[in-house]
């Protein structure tokens, strides 16, 4: 439920706030897709609003930008009953020491 | 394509968003503001009623009446609404009535004057309690109290500069006797002692809030500070019902600008808050012992004066919720306001003084434009490859970025934070006085109104304009383009009912902005001729 206010929240300031500094963010993806995605995928919800404010804090001229994908721990991940469907995969999980990054396919329509 | 977009885009959107913050806020909180005329009238039908009701409590009120204040006091003798003794300060004139209550409080300073140059009158309704209003917890005892007229030692009291003086109320109830002493000092902060020849508990109220400036725009109601500091702000209209506090600090009761305080930073008081009709807050101070003194404070919430009396009676000065921000800045405004006599080039000079503190990021940026000339053809051959696919666009922009080390983009932070100081320097314009009738050059005389002829906010929308102009920007959406083109009006038209010094902020703001752009281009162009 939250997730899913939050995640509207951001769908609409990237819709309609952040119209003006279209391209303002130094990364990619930008803070607002960051917090999307960790919003989406981070099982704890805490540290994906956490690891967001994080996030916007590093994005200011003193820190280099670039490249950033969000970080996530999973320890069990969910079943996946049928394996066919692997062209409606919405975001891929990239192991990492401690974890996963996260990488959304841009290519899935929807 | 995202190359050149400095602070001050970030700024705009600051702007938006910022705007959507208080518009909403403004929209959903905001109290609606009331005719006074209606108000008047409602109270007294109000009264009517109370007058209608028997006076005489059941027994099951009485009861409560014991933890909660009495409220039938409103009398219908007309002879204890009379003056009987009225004090002059080199600043104010205090009139009481013959229940030894503060019936008015007239302000004689210039800049608290009316336009007509009459002096403002801080009570302009009939709403009760007035300050000093005593009830006893008896009802019997209470309504004879309001029946039974005070004498005073003395009627005409004239304050020079230095020395306070005192005024002594004595009331006999039945035998009762009641003596309330209260010294007024010259600038205008008085004590209050009750002594009565046998102890019973009462309440003593620091009045209902002044009403000269009510509107809607600003928080009006009561606060209380508690014993550990916290603020408890009610505001009119959203009093629940009775709540009271332990050895708090302050109780005050407030509009705009002034404001009436009862206060005991050593012993502390035990505050209670009941609600009137209408739901407004009403402050009363509960008191058991005898011979109790307590300190008050009636009129305009001035930095400098409040100071002077109780360094921690400037907490009455209230920016609504956006104090801890507010505050800080209206220091600092008064800090500098301390070197410039104006208040329109103080607002100015702040604008500076924040373009300073965020100079060394600005250079960072400009610094890593130099280096992104270097990479020219390498974007152009991005921006070729992934045209209509802005997402894969960014990716490649960004890995460029990171493997140059120079990255053109200001970032999210710096433009989430110009949004409080926007914000706080709104909540200071319209809540400090100080910056009442403050004028800056021409037509513009007081800076925490609208402008009168709307000047401002039309340099304020042109300048918006000219940066876009000068500011290099291509969008990928035509849509989005389109809004960006037209904000500037939008802007303005915003900008319209916005006190004059904030406005006056923003325009510095956008030619600072534009100048910086300017010298940016020149350097640009620079490379590109070396090249």
């Amino acid at each position: 439920m939250t997730r899913k206010i939050l995640s509207e929240l951001l769908k609409f300031y990237q819709k309609y706030l952040t119209l003006l500094g279209y391209g303002s963010c130094r990364y990619y993806p930008t803070c607002s897709e960051f917090a999307k995605w960790q919003i989406k995928t981070n099982p704890s919800i805490l540290k994906a609003i956490y690891s967001s404010i994080l996030r916007i804090l590093r994005c200011n001229q003193l820190f280099e930008g670039g490249i950033d994908y969000p970080k996530i721990s999973y320890k069990q991940f969910p079943k996946i009953y049928n394996s066919c469907q692997t062209h409606n995969i919405e975001y891929w999980y990239i192991p990492e020491s401690n974890g996963f990054r996260v990488v959304k396919n841009i290519y899935l329509k929807g | 394509m995202n190359e050149n977009i400095n602070i001050q885009t970030r700024v705009i959107i600051a702007t938006v968003l910022s705007l959507l913050v208080f518009v909403g806020y403004d929209y959903f909180f905001m109290p609606k503001p009331k005719n006074m005329v209606e108000q008047n009238s409602s109270v007294k039908t109000a009264l009517n009623e109370v007058k209608k009701e028997p006076k005489t409590a059941t027994p099951s009120h009485t009861e409560k009446s014991t933890t909660n204040v009495a409220q039938n006091s409103q009398t219908t003798d007309k002879s204890l609404s009379n003056v009987i003794a009225t004090v002059e300060t080199s600043n104010a004139t205090i009139e009481f009535d013959a229940l030894g209550r503060i019936s008015q409080v007239y302000l004689k300073d210039k800049q608290y004057r009316t336009e007509e140059g009459k002096e403002l009158k801080l009570f302009n309704s009939p709403k009760i309690p007035k300050p000093l209003e005593i009830r006893f917890s008896d009802p019997r005892l209470n309504e004879l109290a309001f029946k039974t007229p005070y004498t005073v030692s003395i009627s005409k009291v004239n304050i020079g500069k230095e020395k306070p003086k005192e005024l002594l109320f004595t009331q006999n109830l039945d035998g009762l006797i009641v003596k309330k002493r209260v010294v007024i000092y010259p600038d205008h902060h008085y004590d209050v002692t009750v002594k009565m020849s046998d102890s019973k508990s009462y309440f003593i109220s620091p009045g209902f809030r002044p009403d000269l400036r009510i509107d809607n725009y600003t928080v009006h109601g009561v606060m209380v500070e508690e014993s550990d500091g916290t603020l408890t702000i009610i505001d009119d209209g959203d009093a629940k019902g009775t709540e009271s506090f332990r050895k708090a600090r302050i109780a005050v009761a407030f509009d705009r600008y002034y404001a009436t305080a009862l206060y005991d930073f050593k012993n502390g008081m035990d505050v209670v808050i009941n609600k009137d009709t209408e739901e407004n807050p009403i402050l009363f101070i509960k008191v058991e012992e005898n011979d109790k003194t307590l300190h008050g404070y009636i009129g305009p919430k001035e930095y400098k004066i409040l100071h002077s009396i109780h360094p921690e009676l400037t907490k009455i000065i209230e920016f609504g919720w956006f104090t801890f921000i507010a505050a800080p800045m209206f220091k600092v405004l008064m800090w500098l306001h301390n070197f410039i006599p104006n208040w329109g080039w103080t607002i100015v000079a702040l604008t500076i003084l924040i373009r300073i503190l965020l100079y060394p990021l600005t250079y960072k940026g400009m610094v890593s434009m130099h280096k992104l000339k270097e990479l020219t053809p390498k974007i152009k051959e991005i921006q070729q490859k992934y045209k209509g696919d802005p997402q894969k666009m960014n990716m490649h922009m960004m890995e460029l970025y990171k493997k140059h080390k120079a990255n053109p983009l200001g970032g999210c932070l710096p433009m989430l934070l110009q949004i409080p100081v926007f914000f706080a320097i709104y909540r200071v314009l319209l809540n400090a006085i100080e910056l009442k009738g403050a004028e800056w050059i021409l037509w513009i005389h007081d800076l925490s109104v609208m402008d009168p002829y709307y000047v401002l906010p039309i340099l304020m929308g042109a300048s918006m304009w000219l940066h876009q102009m000068v500011t290099p920007n291509n969008f990928t959406d035509p849509m989005q383009e389109k809004i960006f083109k037209w904000l500037p009006v939008i802007f303005t038209f915003f900008f319209v009912t916005f006190p004059a010094g904030l406005v006056l902020y923003w325009l510095t703001n956008n030619i600072f902005s534009i100048a910086q752009q300017l010298i940016i281009n020149k350097m640009l162009e620079k490379h590109k001729k070396a090249e």
